[in-house]
Parts: structure tokens; C-alpha cells; sequence
């Protein structure tokens, strides 16, 4: 008799922590979003050189981690006294994104975080004139079209946030690194498309995506309790306590 | 809202203040005439050599180029003719003139956007008249932006 009441109450407590544990859990959606890159139409208000068009699309794994891809294509042409230059082509780039928000607070509707990719650019470029002056004289020359396929990576940290039902907003910062131009060391792309001037090992700027989002799928996530609240509360009790005069204290105190 | 607005607006700044700089004009502070070095040494001993007077230049149908003219020289660097497959100087060392013909290739090279590009060139022979040149070898066929020596002068 004595045994079965214990494994009742054993059972009990077990309950009791279940619920406490169900207690701390959220319910987030997960979401698949497309959008488009708006910057690329925006820019190309500024300067005439370059068009960049960004379609990109990200599928939540779980609360924090989302898979990202996304596909650019650019067309970039230049001309002043020293050359012509040109290039066009398409960009991927793959990875993942990171969510620092807590399930609890982002909801599955909004992000802050960091994302890494890399990226691939397939391309062609070409110099139809290009000028040189030394002591013998000025002269024009060219390059032939030739196409080359590129490799970066891409560091981005961004924010998310969903603007109505079914539509995010966010833009992100974008560090990319030049793994290869796959052009050679002689003629390094003017511009590379995806990635930025190919002379330089580090690109930076910017991206403003606007997105559709559609939920998939549901999870629970566990929220871990604010351990710090209790440790505040246990704090002020001990103050509390000591703030009578009895307790432990009145032991102290004749010492 | 107003927390959105707060980050479009940053947002909008970040993006002109990193793209903008980029539709201005930027001066090019890059070497960007390669040039062929070479260096004079005593035959024999193939010690460095210093020329009490050292001409280079070279006849073309309409002028005379005039590159080296100097006193007490142990190198010198002339540029290549980058619309031509060959250049022929003429050196001349204390007094006593030589002809030297340098062949070549050449392909452009991209220097940087603000600078544009460069024809670099690779060496594939020579020859001289031996007046008062001994030897003139080639040590290093690039001849590029580097700045490193490519032809050894004996005489």
C-alpha cells in the first residue's frame, strides 16, 4: 500500500513537471519567404552603370536557422577615357541565416541575426577599347568577350520584420569575400557580377528585400525559464530576512 | 511602425553612403608603366658596374626617343613599345654605342578601375651588337609592374 501511494506521488510530480515544462514552451511558425532585392531598381536611379536585379527565397529550419538562396542578375558597363569595360550574368548564392531573437519574442514574424553564403557568379566580360600611354606613344587595344565563373563568400548581418499578414520587410548588410574571379590574375573583372569590383578581395553595401512569407509548419519551442528572476526573488527574501533581525543574524550578532 | 520607420531609414542612409562614393571619380594612385630593368655588370668578374655615362634612346621614322641619359649609372629601366612585338634601343655605354633588339609578347593587364589597364609583356629573345657589350642575358621575362630586374649587361 505504502509502495503504490509512493509511485502515485511520484507520478504526480511528474505531471507537475510536465506542465510546468509545457508552461515554457511556445508555439512558433515556420515560414518560406520569396521576395526581390528592391535596392537593384533604386540604385539604378543613381548610376546608369549598373543593373541588378535580386530574387531571394529562405525557408525557416527551425526558430533561429532559416536555408537561404538566392539568385542576382547583373549587367554592368562602363566608359571613360582609359577603357570600356562591360560584364553581365547570373549570381547564386546559398546558405543560412541565423535569428538572434528568442522564439518567444520574434514569433516567427521577426529577425535580427547574421547569414553566410556563398556565393557563385557565372559571367562574361569584355573590353571593346582600352587605352595605355607610356614613352612611346598613346594606343588603343581590346579583349575579346570571354565568360568566367566566380566564387565568394558572404557575411550578412540584416533585420527582418513582417510589415501586414503574409509580407516581411528587411534589409541587410552584405561583407563579400573573393574566393576566385576565374579570370586570371591579368584581367580581373572591372565588375563582377554578384559580387563588386573584382580588383578588390572585399566588397561591402547593402540589400532591402521586400517578401512574401507563408507558414508551413508549426513547432513548439522550449523557452528556457529566467533563472535570474528566481535568484532575484530568493535576493530579496534574504534581505527581507535580514532586515528583521532574526534568523541566522541573531546567531551572529553576540559573536 | 515607428520602430520600422526608424530602420528603413537607416537602412536607406547605410545604402547611399555605401554606394555613393562608388558614382564619384577616383584618382588613380598606381604605378602603371612597366618597365624594363636592367642591371650593368663588369664582364668577367660579374661585380656591379657603375658607367661613367649611359645614353639609351632609339630612331623612329618621324623621332628620336630619348629615355636614359645619365652619369655614373649602374641600372637602368625603359618601357617597352606595348603596340609592337619588338623594341630595339640603342645603348650607349662611355661613349661606345650598341643596339640591342628585345622581343616580346603582350597581353593587357588591369591595374585597378580608377587607373584602367596596362599592356604587361613577357620577353622571348635578343639580340646586340657587341661593341662594348659583352653579354646581355635575360634573368627574369616578366615584365610587368613588379619592378624587379629582368637583364643582365655585361661589359
Amino acid at each position: 500500500m505504502v509502495r503504490r501511494t509512493c509511485i502515485f506521488f511520484i507520478s504526480l510530480f511528474m505531471i507537475a513537471e510536465n506542465v510546468a515544462v509545457s508552461q515554457d514552451t511556445v508555439t512558433v511558425p515556420l515560414h518560406v519567404r520569396a521576395g526581390f532585392d528592391i535596392s537593384g531598381p533604386v540604385m539604378k536611379l543613381v548610376t546608369k552603370e549598373l543593373i541588378s536585379y535580386g530574387i531571394a527565397a529562405s525557408a525557416d529550419i527551425n526558430s533561429s536557422i532559416a536555408a537561404t538562396a538566392g539568385l542576382r542578375y547583373s549587367s554592368y558597363h562602363s566608359s571613360d577615357v582609359l577603357y570600356d569595360f562591360m560584364s553581365r550574368g547570373l549570381s547564386f548564392t546559398a546558405g543560412t541565416d541565423y535569428n538572434f531573437i528568442k522564439a518567444n519574442v520574434s514569433q516567427g514574424r521577426h529577425s535580427a541575426g547574421i547569414g553566410l553564403r556563398y556565393g557563385l557568379s557565372f559571367y562574361r566580360e569584355e573590353t571593346p577599347k582600352l587605352r595605355y600611354t607610356n614613352e612611346w606613344g598613346t594606343g588603343e587595344t581590346s579583349v575579346a568577350a570571354e565568360s568566367h565563373t566566380g566564387h565568394f563568400l558572404e557575411i550578412t548581418p540584416g533585420v527582418r520584420t513582417e510589415l501586414f499578414r503574409g509580407v516581411t520587410i528587411g534589409w541587410n548588410l552584405y561583407m563579400r569575400l573573393l574566393l576566385s574571379a576565374g579570370a586570371g590574375k591579368d584581367l580581373k573583372p572591372v565588375w563582377m557580377p554578384g559580387y563588386g569590383p573584382g580588383t578588390s578581395g572585399m566588397t561591402v553595401g547593402a540589400e532591402y528585400y521586400v517578401s512574401i512569407s507563408i507558414p508551413y509548419r508549426k513547432i513548439k519551442v522550449y523557452i528556457k525559464p529566467k533563472v535570474r528572476d528566481t535568484e532575484e526573488e530568493e535576493g530579496e527574501a534574504t534581505e527581507t530576512g535580514s532586515g528583521t533581525g532574526t534568523g541566522l543574524s541573531g546567531f551572529r550578532n553576540p559573536l | 511602425m515607428k520602430r520600422l520607420s526608424v530602420i528603413s531609414f537607416i537602412a536607406i542612409m547605410a545604402t547611399l553612403v555605401m554606394f555613393l562614393p562608388s558614382c564619384s571619380v577616383q584618382p588613380c594612385y598606381e604605378e602603371t608603366n612597366p618597365l624594363l630593368k636592367t642591371v650593368l655588370l663588369a664582364s668577367g668578374t660579374g661585380e656591379a658596374a657603375k658607367a661613367d655615362s649611359l645614353r639609351v634612346y632609339t630612331y623612329r621614322e618621324t623621332d628620336t626617343l630619348r629615355f636614359i641619359n645619365l652619369k655614373g649609372a649602374s641600372a637602368f629601366s625603359v618601357p617597352l613599345d606595348p603596340a609592337s612585338d619588338e623594341s630595339e634601343f640603342l645603348i650607349t655605354l662611355n661613349g661606345i654605342t650598341d643596339t640591342a633588339v628585345i622581343r616580346y609578347s603582350r597581353k593587357p593587364h588591369l591595374v585597378s578601375p580608377e587607373c584602367g589597364y596596362t599592356i604587361i609583356s613577357e620577353l622571348t629573345g635578343l639580340k646586340t651588337t657587341h661593341n662594348i657589350i659583352d653579354t646581355l642575358i635575360i634573368e627574369n621575362k616578366s615584365v610587368n609592374l613588379d619592378g624587379q630586374k629582368n637583364l643582365h649587361l655585361f661589359y
